[in-house]
């Protein structure tokens, strides 16, 4: 009897876990959407993602500290200073450099990193800086298992951004053309899309989205630092691997493993492990299926490639 | 003068941890995994010296062929994947050697005092150059020789056989694969080259900070490795350099006395760079500015 109570009380730890993990990892999985289609479109890597984010929720700090703002209102700027940021760095790494120069926008994009960095630095010099939470707190139990309202809100407003994603490409005039473009930049040229507005429309939606996430992520931690713009892009850039990149459905899986893996070894092996277990995972995963979990197999891509020379 | 020797030792320290980046984007590789190696030639040649009482040389040789070791097993698996796969993949790998390092706790009684990596303080006595009476410009004319004998090497490297490969591999891989040249040896052979330029880098960094600590060993810095090769230009292995000599020489020591500013004109310099200049400041144009220069001193001396 006390046996099976002990492996019951072991599948309940087991449980919650995986409900922590699914809940985090739906935040990890819109950072995912975010970098996807920014690759997707652009087939550039834009590393200040995470940093964009953090000064957008730096100028949320600010207001709620100086301004005593309302959390709607912290919201409200976090997201338009996230745009706003997207909108600088998408001008200046981006469009000012060559579309072939992968690198070099990469590159560039890392260099906008520190001065994002030291922007949010010289605007609150200081290293932790509490956010305010969310207007609803506390939490809800289903019989032996406990749910955060922070989690529930941040799992809801995802499901609802996903369909609205998910409605915005396949549904709308923009969504084909961005689909266009990231299917071949030159034909969609040729079929009267300009290519650079598009990829300035497509920055602006995904700060849009990187926005809402980070209120989400910080709402819920309820303290922001510097550092959280290399967290969000490692979280961003593991969750989009593992999927595979270019698949929306992909990130959002992809999402759902890295928050599972990690609440489950922070429970079972500590906090040192944490992030280890997630790069070993990211590594094993890119080395045994480089297309990613839903991805295309890298053999069926060099095929694609193939077949289009 | 202290001062600028410190200087140039760090230029000297991030040029090597840059062309061992370089040798892997001749083959059209981009690794961040180049920290990595740094942080395994630190630690492995600071415990050495400082745990065992090996000289400096040795004990470098040594973090320099570890260095070169993880490089390959890392090498195997992941130049399987390309492009910004194997970005993800060797940062993957550079925080994963970090975060080993911040868990490493290995202290050992050297002479009545506890010494070596300490997880989360660090890894702090590591006095070779003080114990042994080694002043500030001795280590400098040190790390320099080391210097040297890289960008001799690699110079070579580039006018031989081997180097032919690697760039053909760089420009084209499947044209290369075709004319007979076997892809996974040369490209593993690059990253094991590369792992021990970072691992000898590595050990001379942590002789010279005498403190080391995972913190060092960031993604920021491996993202400054390949900045040199890319900002520099792999037509030659003086782009590096130049490339080094400029960030942390003018960008980073110059502009110094602008305080807290200098970061947000430090992007902004760099993207003027890559914009002005996508292939390196060393690319073929300036090479024949350069060439032209000398020659045209030539022509003068000879009237």
């Amino acid at each position: 009897m006390a046996i099976e109570r002990e492996l019951f009380a072991k599948m309940v730890d087991f449980v919650q876990n995986c409900i922590d993990g699914i809940m985090i990892g739906a935040a990890y999985g819109l950072l995912a959407i975010g970098f996807t289609i920014i690759f997707g479109v652009m087939r550039r890597l834009n590393l200040s993602f995470g940093p964009s984010i953090m000064l957008g929720a730096f100028f949320g700090t600010w207001a709620f500290l100086t301004l005593n703002a309302a959390p709607w209102m912290v919201l409200a700027i976090t997201i338009a200073g996230t745009v706003i940021t997207g909108i600088y760095v998408e001008r200046l790494c981006f469009w000012a450099i060559r579309r072939d120069a992968t690198i070099a926008s990469m590159v560039s994009s890392f260099a906008i990193w520190m001065q994002l960095d030291e922007v949010a630095i010289l605007m609150l010099p200081g290293r932790t800086y509490p956010f305010p939470e969310m207007f609803v707190s506390g939490g809800l139990n289903f019989g032996p298992f406990f749910v955060r309202a922070e989690h529930l809100v941040t799992l809801l407003v995802t499901i609802l951004m996903v369909v609205g994603i998910r409605l915005l490409l396949y549904r709308t005039t923009f969504g084909l053309a961005l689909r266009a473009v990231s299917e071949s930049s030159d034909a969609a040229k040729y079929m009267g899309i300009n290519p650079s507005r598009i990829t300035f429309l497509a920055f602006i939606l995904v700060s849009l989205i990187g926005g809402v996430a980070g209120y989400l992520l910080l709402a819920t931690d309820q303290q922001v630092t510097p550092y959280f713009g290399l967290w969000v892009t490692f979280k961003g850039l593991i969750a989009m691997m593992l999927g595979g990149m270019g698949s929306i459905p992909g990130a959002i899986i992809g999402g759902l493993v890295l928050g599972i893996i990690e609440t489950q070894t922070q429970w079972y092996l500590g906090n040192a492990f944490k992030d280890m277990s997630a790069y070993v995972v990211l590594f094993l995963a890119l080395v045994l299926r480089p297309g990613g979990l839903l991805g295309q197999g890298i053999a069926e891509r060099q095929d694609l490639a193939f077949r289009r020379v | 003068m202290e001062y600028y020797l410190g200087i140039a030792q760090t230029i000297g320290i991030h040029a090597l941890l840059g062309w061992s980046a370089y040798v892997l984007l001749l083959t059209g590789q981009l690794s961040l995994a180049q920290v990595g190696f740094f942080a395994i030639g630190a630690y492995v040649s600071a415990i050495l010296t400082t745990m065992f009482g090996f000289h400096i040389v040795p004990a470098l040789m040594v973090g320099a062929l570890l260095g070169g070791f993880f490089a390959m097993l890392v090498g195997f698996p992941a130049l399987r994947v390309k492009g910004l796969m194997l970005v993800v993949a060797t940062i993957a790998f550079t925080q994963f050697v970090s975060l080993f390092f911040f868990n490493v706790h290995w202290r050992r009684e050297v002479d009545g005092v506890m010494a070596g990596p300490d997880s989360t303080q660090g890894f702090r006595e590591i006095r070779f150059y003080a114990a042994n009476g080694w002043d500030t410009l001795d280590v400098t004319l040190f790390i320099w020789l080391f210097v040297l004998l890289v960008m001799v090497g690699l110079w070579w490297l580039d006018r031989s056989r081997a180097g032919a490969v690697l760039r053909a591999v760089g420009a084209d891989d499947l044209a290369a694969q075709s004319s007979g040249i076997n892809l996974t040896v040369a490209k593993v052979t690059a990253m094991t080259a590369g792992g021990v330029i970072a691992g000898l880098a590595g050990g001379l960094y942590a002789h010279s900070a005498t403190y080391v600590d995972h913190l060092t060993f960031s993604v920021l810095l491996a993202t400054f490795a390949i900045a040199y090769p890319i900002i520099g230009g792999i037509h030659n292995v003086l782009g590096t350099l130049a490339a080094t000599i400029f960030i942390q020489g003018i960008l980073i020591e110059g502009l110094r006395f602008l305080g807290d500013w200098r970061n947000i004109l430090f992007g902004l310099l760099i993207i003027l760079v890559m914009n002005l200049k996508p292939n390196g400041i060393m690319d073929a144009r300036t090479m024949r500015a350069i060439k032209r220069i000398f020659a045209g001193g030539k022509t003068a001396d000879s009237k």
